[in-house]
């Protein structure tokens, strides 16, 4: 059963075009990202889908209905503010219970849900306090207790955890997790950061210039970016792009690489699926972790290393190929100092190319 | 001595140049305001008539002042007065302020001209008010004029009413500054909390009646403040709009203060009448302003 539904949803305000043309859908129980770059349209989505603006043109179902001519509080939705958006004259109490005062549930089952969500928030011991007296962590959990007291259709999460800091938002982020898993319930979750969208999401819409630019699972985005763009945009450290140009070398296709002092033409499985591009150039993307030292004897492109940055785990090391910089995340242990060489070689199963002019991905 | 950790020292001229620039309105202040207050004090304790003189008199004045029918009759309009004054100033004001924030499109012409009534002196707005309600004049012989020939509006003439065409050219005046203050309050909420309301279910007035404004309680108690001492201090308004006429059904004490000491030679009596004034801004601002710096040190 279809959760959420966009339909060629466009907004302009004035002249100014926010959204042009989403299409988004998702099942029951899934967990769905928007991400993308400050002011690409994330918010105006949310909040077409909240009903709290109307969209230009286009349609948004929640479950089976139609909702564009439905009111926000009829569309069985609850959401959670990036400002959390607590009412700052009400204690704890008083904020998750407004909405169901509004809606006319009965006192004693108020009471109910509000010790069922602050035992579950851990926030029992808050209710009598103003917002004012909260620290950021805790405002947060009550936004989320207010939405959790309405057991909605649809959740909605704008960027809930941007204003905290970064031990409290990894937590916090582990908390969503299990809370969607217990609950099961749909929840479209709105992110700039590409690390909550590849650790939370069922789903992933990366979203540049109010357009989708890639709209699938985690491992498709990951694995198989539709664009530049989305490939630059999630993976962190970002994904290396090296020029180079497609060549044929003893019935194999390829592209040659140089680093400062070697040179090597590498083949690419299922190259022949190129053969019109030969001579052409395009874009080679590889993620640092799929760029390996070479073992005693194999085939490896040597390269000078120009900085290294310990991370722990692993160990980034920066060096040059093709006139651009690329870094490579090797094991702490293979690692080399700045100024020396080391044998690398690109997983060429798993790289990706990508056309310069329209920057799509080609294989 | 040595540990002194505010800002560096700076030149001689550095530290004594501002002192020195303030010192002539320092010194204008505590003379022109503090030292006549003392001066007034004074005065209301001797037997002042129609110049001030310095024989004590004790509280004879405060007790021909508190047997005065006219004393009494300014009390009880600037009670009723400021109450209707301050409560429909407010009320109009917030009312505004709330339907600008719906984002009126031509927003900044409409607070513009709100606002302009405050730029008005009294006098003028006073004077104005003066023709358009006069009865031979303004808004009855207009009504009359469209034909409705029994229509009456003769407050201004009427010793019943005449204190309440003050209180419509006060909230006139003054509603447009009381919007603008809320107005710039309701800007200062967070929209977000608006939409969480929305999503909660809340019609618009409940929000407004349930978040919005209680949020606003230090504007509130602000505009209380300022809207209190205008009301205490009115003394051009009525000059200007009935002169504390007819008789003096709508003197209020500063036009009786005036007229006391400076027109019907009891400078005694004005004196203590002053006095009373003073006593009574004071009650409401001293302990205001206590609030208002202990919050402000608390942070
Ligand atoms: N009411 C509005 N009127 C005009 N422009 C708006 C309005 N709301 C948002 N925008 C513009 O739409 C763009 C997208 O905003 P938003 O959806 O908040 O971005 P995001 O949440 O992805 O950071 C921004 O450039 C913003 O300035
Ligand atoms: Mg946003």
């Amino acid at each position: 059963m279809g959760a959420l539904a966009i339909k060629n949803v466009t907004k302009s305000f004035g002249d100014t075009h926010i959204l042009k043309g989403i299409d988004i859908h998702i099942e029951a129980g899934e967990f769905l990202i928007l991400v993308g770059p400050s002011g690409c349209g994330k918010s105006t989505l949310m909040n077409i889908i909240a009903g709290l603006e109307a969209p230009t043109t286009g349609e948004v179902h929640i479950g089976e209905r139609i909702v564009n001519n439905v009111a926000p509080k009829d569309r069985d939705i609850a959401m959670v503010f990036q400002s959390y958006a607590l009412y700052p004259t009400m204690n704890v109490r008083k904020n998750i219970a407004f909405g169901m005062e509004t809606r006319g549930v009965p006192k004693k089952e108020q009471d109910e849900i509000i010790a069922r969500v602050s035992k579950m928030l851990q926030i029992d011991h808050l209710l009598d306090r103003k917002p004012g007296q909260l620290s950021g962590g805790q405002r947060q959990r009550v936004a989320m207790g207010r939405a959790l007291a309405r057991d909605p259709k649809l959740f909605l999460f704008d960027e809930p955890l941007s204003n905290l800091d970064a031990k409290l938002r990894v937590e916090m982020r582990t908390e969503i997790k299990q809370l969607h898993h217990r609950l099961k319930t749909t929840i479209v979750y709105v992110t700039h950061d590409q690390i909550e969208a590849m650790t939370l999401g069922d789903k992933i819409a990366v979203m540049k210039d109010g357009i989708i630019q890639q709209f699938g699972s985690p491992e498709e985005i990951y694995e198989r970016p539709s664009n530049l763009f989305v490939a630059g945009f999630i993976g962190s450290p970002s994904m290396n792009f090296v020029e180079c140009h497609l060549a044929e070398q003893g019935g194999e296709y390829g592209v040659s690489l140089q680093s400062e002092g070697d040179a090597r033409f590498v083949a690419l499985p299922n190259g022949a699926r190129l053969a019109d591009r030969i001579g052409q150039k395009v874009i080679l993307g590889v993620r640092p972790e799929q760029i390996e030292v070479a073992e005693e004897g194999e085939p490896g492109l040597a390269c000078k290393v120009h900085l290294t940055e310990p991370t722990g785990p692993d160990t980034m090391i920066f060096t040059q190929v093709n006139g651009k910089e690329v870094v490579a995340r090797v094991h702490p242990r293979a690692a080399r100092h700045p100024g020396e060489t080391m044998r690398l070689k690109l997983d060429m199963g798993k790289v990706v190319l990508f056309d310069p002019q329209t920057e799509l991905r080609l294989v | 001595m040595t540990s002194y950790n505010g800002p560096a020292q700076y030149g001689f001229a550095e530290r004594w140049l501002p002192r020195l620039v303030l010192a002539p309105s320092f010194l204008l202040t505590l003379v022109f305001v503090y030292g006549f207050i003392l001066w007034n004090g004074y005065l209301s304790f001797t037997t002042s008539r129609l110049l001030p003189n310095y024989e004590w008199a004790g509280l004879a004045q405060y007790t021909t002042l508190f047997a005065n029918e006219r004393w009494w009759v300014a009390v009880k309009n600037l009670f009723i007065f400021g109450s209707l004054f301050i409560g429909g100033a407010m009320a109009v004001g917030i009312f505004l302020a709330v339907l600008l924030d719906q984002k009126v499109r031509q927003e900044g012409a409409l607070r513009t001209l709100y606002l302009y009534p405050m730029a008005l002196s009294f006098i003028v707005t006073g004077t104005a008010w003066k023709w358009m309600l006069n009865p031979g004049l303004g808004l009855e012989k207009l009504v009359q004029d469209w034909g409705f020939t029994n229509f009456t509006f003769d407050w201004l003439v009427n010793p019943d009413m005449s204190i309440y065409t003050v209180v419509i050219a006060g909230i006139w005046q003054s509603s447009g500054f009381v919007m603008a203050l809320f107005l710039a309050g309701l800007r200062g909420i967070d929209d977000s909390i608006i939409k969480a309301a929305q999503i909660d279910g809340a019609s618009l007035p409940r929000i407004y009646w349930k978040i919005v404004l209680p949020a606003l309680r230090p504007v509130f108690f602000s505009t209380l403040m300022i809207l209190a001492h205008i009301a205490i201090k009115s003394f051009d308004l009525v000059m200007a709009l009935t002169g504390g006429g007819p008789g003096f059904s709508s003197d209020v004490p500063a036009t009786f203060m005036y007229s006391t000491a400076f027109t019907r030679g009891q400078m005694g009596v004005g004196a203590a009448s002053a006095m009373m004034m003073l006593m009574t801004v004071a009650a409401i601002v001293v302990p205001y302003l206590y609030s208002e710096l202990r919050g402000s040190r608390n942070g």
